[in-house]
């Protein structure tokens, strides 16, 4: 198990939220928060960059989508970026990986105006 | 302060030593008489056969008694309560006639204004030259404050077991209580299907935890049966209202039209108007439908985001039946569910499982268990029904020890091989 650190940064498309390290039952509340205090405005860009993320059970699931229902609220758009295989997986069995805009990384997230859908 | 007036006034630094004599004379009231009659304790000197010789003040005071009343008319035992004198009788009288004394006794005693006052009792047998005992000499010692003390002592000690109990009691109902509803999230036994074997398995990551965890099996009414299989996110008593209001939904949709799409459909809605905004609240699930004809039964189910069900066949072969596209149940208003159709012939069985079976990570280095192993695994089983192949997974699971760290449901649905024909007899014979 490794801890979860979660840092934000801004890009001119709006919030980047790294998030690294295991996102479970125990620490998905912790991104819940981050997630929660985020404002963004008509038209911006969410990307979670998920490269150094390790293990990502039903919690962590359920906080992108959180994080995806507030972003849509506020008119804004979410994206995925560098989704680790294993993690890649499970979207794929819950067919998230048609919901989620995913992107190879942030960069591109950021700088694409077509998503790899 | 008079010593130092004194020593200022000698001038020599020399302490008077007279004047401080006479004044502790004074303050010591240098009387044997005043000291046994005003001591702070009770004293009392008794014949051998108990009876009052010599009482002193203090006692006198403590038990409201005139001296006149006492001595030469009472006994010992007649100043201690009921329970005092039973103790008296069976312990203290018995210790003090074998020893010669006996030290600190607690014992009650009948004290002014008909209070019960508790003392501690110390008695010594005074002989004669010759060791004939003589008199009994007794001291009294207040121990209302100690007792007091120790009652104290005692409460809180008590209290504290009480809080315990009662900690025990609570936790004790809360896992009954937990237990009660997760049942009622389960059918209680799987119903009696005509042609069709069923079995299931549930697996409780944690007895303090709700699981998300559902499946059911019940009849259309049509000669047609439904069962699902599904996982709700989550744990806990959140998670278990949406796999309450998930399993009565998919019931009575699927009455009203067993279309799997159509059931799945009708779910979706109730879950997303239901958790609309705030915490994401979703499932996934496999529903279907069974129809028994006259030698197989025809399966006809879908999937919203849940790992695909493995057929079992006769042949001894395994294979999941793909459901690709379909998506959690309840997070879009609109979503795309994947159906897929199948027959059972006998000997074949349809197993449905949740992700704890296939996301259970094994071994040291916790590797995932994996779709690929569970195939391989039932390809390995002997084609011998549903809870032959339910009893090896709960084996597996149990294998997995530590490794398997969420709720798991298992519920396998098979048509049963023919029974063995007289044919099969000798053949058996022929492996011996």
């Amino acid at each position: 198990m490794s801890p979860l650190t979660i840092t934000t940064r801004d890009a001119v498309t709006g919030p980047i939220v790294e998030i690294a390290g295991d996102l479970d039952y125990a620490t998905a509340p912790e991104l819940r928060k981050v997630v929660d205090h985020l404002t963004l405005a008509d038209g911006q860009l969410l990307v979670l960059d998920l490269a150094n993320l390790g293990f990502c059970d039903s919690s962590g699931i359920t906080v992108l989508l959180a994080a995806r229902n507030l972003a849509t609220e506020q008119g804004a758009d979410i994206s995925l970026a560098a989704v680790p295989d294993n993690t890649l997986r499970i979207l794929r069995i819950v067919g998230l990986d048609r919901v989620f805009t995913l992107h190879p990384h942030a960069t591109a997230a950021t700088t694409s105006n077509s998503p790899t859908r | 302060m008079m010593c130092r007036v004194d020593e200022a006034q000698d001038g020599d630094g020399e302490p008077d030593v007279d004047a401080t004599d006479a004044v502790f004379t004074s303050l010591l009231e240098d009387s044997t008489e005043e000291l046994y009659e005003q001591a702070p304790c009770g004293y009392l000197s008794t014949m051998m056969d108990g009876t009052i010789a010599k009482i002193n003040a203090t006692l006198l005071d403590w038990l409201g008694l005139e001296r006149s009343h006492v001595v030469g008319r009472m006994r010992f035992t007649d100043l201690l309560t009921v329970g005092g004198k039973l103790y008296h009788e069976t312990h203290f009288a018995p210790m003090l006639q074998m020893k010669g004394e006996i030290n600190g006794i607690a014992l009650d005693i009948k004290a002014a204004h008909g209070r019960r006052m508790p003392v501690l009792v110390t008695s010594k047998v005074k002989t004669s030259e010759n060791g004939e005992p003589l008199l009994i000499r007794t001291t009294v010692f207040d121990a209302s404050d100690r007792r007091a003390y120790e009652n104290e002592l005692l409460r809180g000690r008590k209290a504290a077991e009480e809080a315990r109990r009662q900690a025990e009691a609570d936790r004790t109902r809360l896992q009954e209580a937990l237990a009660v509803l997760q049942q009622s999230l389960l059918p209680a036994t799987l119903p009696t299907v005509p042609g069709l074997k069923a079995a299931s398995y549930y697996h409780t990551a944690s007895p303090d935890r709700l699981g998300g965890d559902f499946y059911d099996l019940f009849p259309l009414g049509t000669g047609q049966w439904a069962f699902f299989l599904g996982d709700v996110c989550g744990k806990g008593p959140q998670a278990a209202a949406v796999t309450s209001l998930t399993r009565y939904t998919l019931r009575a949709a699927a009455l009203h039209d067993g279309d799997p799409i159509t059931v799945l459909t009708t779910l979706n809605t109730v879950l997303h108007e239901r958790y609309t905004s705030g915490d994401p609240r979703y499932c996934t699930a496999i529903f279907g439908v069974l129809h028994p004809r006259d030698n197989h039964v025809d399966v006809h189910l879908a999937s919203g985001g849940h790992p695909s069900a493995l057929i079992q066949r006769a042949d001894g072969t395994a294979d999941y039946l793909p459901t690709p596209g379909g998506i959690l149940i309840g997070i879009l208003p609109n979503p795309e569910f994947t159906a897929a159709r199948t027959q059972l012939h006998p000997g074949d069985t349809l197993l449905l499982y949740t992700d704890g079976l296939t996301e259970a990570r094994i071994g040291p280095d916790r590797a995932l268990y994996g779709e690929d192993a569970l195939r391989t695994f039932t390809t390995a089983q002997p084609i011998a029904g549903p809870q032959a192949l339910i009893t090896a997974l709960t084996g597996l699971l149990a294998g997995f020890g530590e490794g398997l760290d969420d709720d798991t449901a298992l519920l396998a649905l098979g048509v049963p091989a023919p029974l063995p024909t007289p044919f099969s007899i000798p053949a058996s014979d022929d492996l011996t």
